[in-house]
């Protein structure tokens, strides 16, 4: 594969990309609000002294609505690009994405036994509601994953080969335990198990929002750290080993990181397809297989994808909102296939 | 629920000669429930509504409001965006943390309780009555309410006195797929018990009914929650397609019933009366139904 453009070029053009993303994500919305009190709220809350008249709308809106919000599809475009990357590295394949490992699938399941459950038992608080489905999600892609790494070790060794169909055994396995809870649920917990797996950024809170960061921070600052490792796992398994890469650890290292970042992201935005299969496509077709750009570039690119997403999700049908994953995926699958069909000539 | 909310209504009683002469009742309302919308509209304040939820269908006039999506995934900057006072809606209206937007907001969130339970709908109306600044009327429409359902009860008993009451199954979605009867615990059978007649599921909830458990309940009435199906035409494509559902005792002798499957979500509304005679008037041809009333 060659690179298209240089990896410098390309990190100014995602810089300026993600610059634009996060400015629009917070300067539109449904509510219209003029540029200059747009700015001078932002100032204000980035803890300049400006007086405050008239503001207070413009305040409310950008500090308690569009910045966690802006917040939240950063770090989930972010670690679901990052662990696309890593999946893609792990299979050696670039149609790899972190739903293969279970994760999603199982986050999923552990959703929807939060949702129906909670409601079966009727017990739950509608204020602990939300976490409980944030921590079961969580959860229930950790366990998923761990039982799909578990099946794939034998004699102290992973077979990738092994992980992938135990993948699609445990992902049929999961989605026929969600079939069940559907089949058990009310109209009312169905319709909410529909959207929640549709994803939505709708309703961030900073409270909901920083084991996201801190999880999103640590797959940003962890994953570069193996780019060479990768770059080596590239050539194959036994190649990687005589280059000196500690194979079974690096595994053992990307499936964790893949849990915990895609988990995390679930467990705060529900399920949100397509970008973490498609931006590291997309950012290898233009800087090449390098995983010292791929890894930082693919980064960038999928937060300003999912901030932009997310931006056209919520103004399309004001005051109403579409949830993200369909945008996502009505964006992301036609320009798959593109992408794969110009491939072909 | 019923009692902390027959309370507050109570001191909203009270003080309601202060709340209805101030004028700092909400103007701009957003209403998220079918059945409060509907309430909002029959206590005439139709006009303050600046956006509905999708579950608000009627009157037709509100489907040319602002949608602000489905109840349980209400978008906080987009309510917003209406600059609404009051957002009223049920217990089901969420995500929460979008409500503890809104309210920080300055939006007053009045969570109503949705059961189908007439202490509940007095309370819910005394409350609407009240944020509209008019409590006699709220009043005045409940007092109409419960006589009709009153008037209905009545009817019914005299004709189960006199007549044995009809085995009813309703059904939703018959097109395609196996339809789904409604259970013991659903609005279905709430109204098919107070229009008459015995529903012959013993699950909860509602679930698919397989052909052959349709043939063995052997329904004389079916109730379909479909707006389509109201002609006769529609009627018989229906019987076409569905032998089984032909050879049942109401699709031999055409006893099948269309209702608008909204009756069956958000509690008490003001249509069910009508409603449910419809269907009293289709379970006991024999009899001179119940004159139609508006609510």
């Amino acid at each position: 594969m060659k690179a298209v453009i240089s990896p410098r070029s390309l990190f100014i053009a995602l810089g300026l990309l993600l610059a634009l993303a996060l400015w629009l994500s917070l300067a539109l919305g449904p509510v219209s609000l003029p540029l200059g009190d747009t700015v001078r709220a932002a100032l204000r809350l980035a803890g300049l002294p400006l007086d405050d008249e008239g503001l207070q709308q413009a305040e409310l809106i950008l500090g308690q609505i569009r910045m966690p919000r802006t917040l939240l599809g950063l770090a989930v475009g972010a670690v679901l690009a990052l662990c696309g990357v890593a999946m893609q590295g792990l299979f050696r394949n670039p149609l790899a994405d972190p739903g293969l490992i279970g994760v999603s699938s199982g986050a999923a399941l552990g959703a929807a036994v939060a949702i129906v459950g909670g409601a079966a038992l009727g017990g739950i608080p509608e204020l602990f509601a939300p976490y409980l489905l944030s921590l079961c999600a969580f959860l229930g892609g950790l366990v998923v994953t761990a039982l799909v790494y578990r099946l794939g070790r034998r004699n102290g060794q992973t077979s990738v080969t092994t992980m992938l169909l135990a993948g699609i055994a445990l992902n049929a396995l999961a989605f026929a335990c969600i079939g069940l809870f559907t089949y058990l649920a009310d109209d009312a917990t169905l319709r909410t198990l529909t959207f929640w797996n549709l994803g939505s950024l709708n309703g961030a809170s900073y409270a909901r929002l920083w084991p996201l960061l801190l999880v999103t921070l640590a797959v940003a600052l962890w994953l570069p750290r193996r780019a060479q490792a990768l770059n080596a796992l590239l050539l194959g398994e036994s190649e990687a080993r005589h280059l000196g890469v500690a194979v079974e650890r690096l595994k053992r290292e990307l499936v964790f990181c893949t849990a915990l970042g895609v988990g995390a992201a679930v467990a705060a935005a529900g399920m949100i397809g397509f970008i973490g299969l498609v931006v590291p496509h997309l950012v290898r077709l233009l800087v090449g297989p390098d995983h010292r750009v791929l890894l930082p570039a693919s980064a960038l690119a999928g937060a300003s994808l999912l901030l932009l997403a997310d931006l056209f999700a919520r103004l399309i049908l004001s005051p109403a909102e579409l949830p993200i994953g369909i945008v996502t995926a009505l964006i992301g699958a036609p320009f798959f296939l593109y992408l794969l069909l110009r491939g072909r000539t | 629920m019923t009692r902390p909310i027959a309370v507050f209504a109570l001191f909203a009683s009270l003080l309601s000669p202060l709340v209805a002469s101030a004028e700092n009742l909400p103007q701009r309302w957003v209403s998220a429930g079918g059945s409060l919308s509907e309430w909002v509209v029959a206590l005439g304040g139709e006009s303050k509504l600046v956006g509905v939820d999708t579950t608000s269908q009627h009157p037709a006039a509100l489907q040319k409001l602002p949608s602000v999506g489905y109840q349980r995934q209400l978008a906080a900057e987009g309510i917003l965006a209406l600059n609404p006072d009051v957002l009223l809606g049920t217990e089901e209206m969420g995500p929460p943390p979008v409500l503890a937007q809104l309210a920080a907001a300055g939006v007053k969130v009045e969570a109503l309780s949705a059961d189908a339970d007439l202490q509940v709908l007095q309370g819910n109306l005394q409350r609407i009555g009240a944020l509209l600044g008019d409590q006699a009327r709220a009043e005045r429409v409940f007092t109409a309410y419960q006589a009709q359902l009153g008037e209905q009860a009545d009817w019914v008993a005299k004709a189960k006195a006199e007549t044995e009451a009809p085995t009813v199954l309703l059904l939703l979605g018959h097109a395609g797929s196996s339809p789904m009867a409604g259970g013991q615990d659903t609005a279905a059978a709430w109204m098919i018990e107070r229009a008459g007649g015995r529903n012959l599921t013993t699950h909860d909830g509602y679930k698919a009914l397989s052909t052959e458990a349709l043939l063995a309940l052997d329904p004389e009435v079916v109730i379909f929650a479909d707006r389509r199906l109201s002609g006769d035409e529609a009627r018989q494509a229906l019987l076409k397609h569905n032998p089984a559902l032909a050879s049942t005792k109401a699709g031999r002798e055409g006893r099948l019933v269309a209702i608008d499957p909204t009756l069956l979500v958000g509690g008490l509304g003001p249509r069910v009366p009508a409603g449910l005679a419809a269907l009293s008037a289709a379970f006991y041809p024999g009899r001179t139904p119940l004159p139609a009333a508006t609510p």
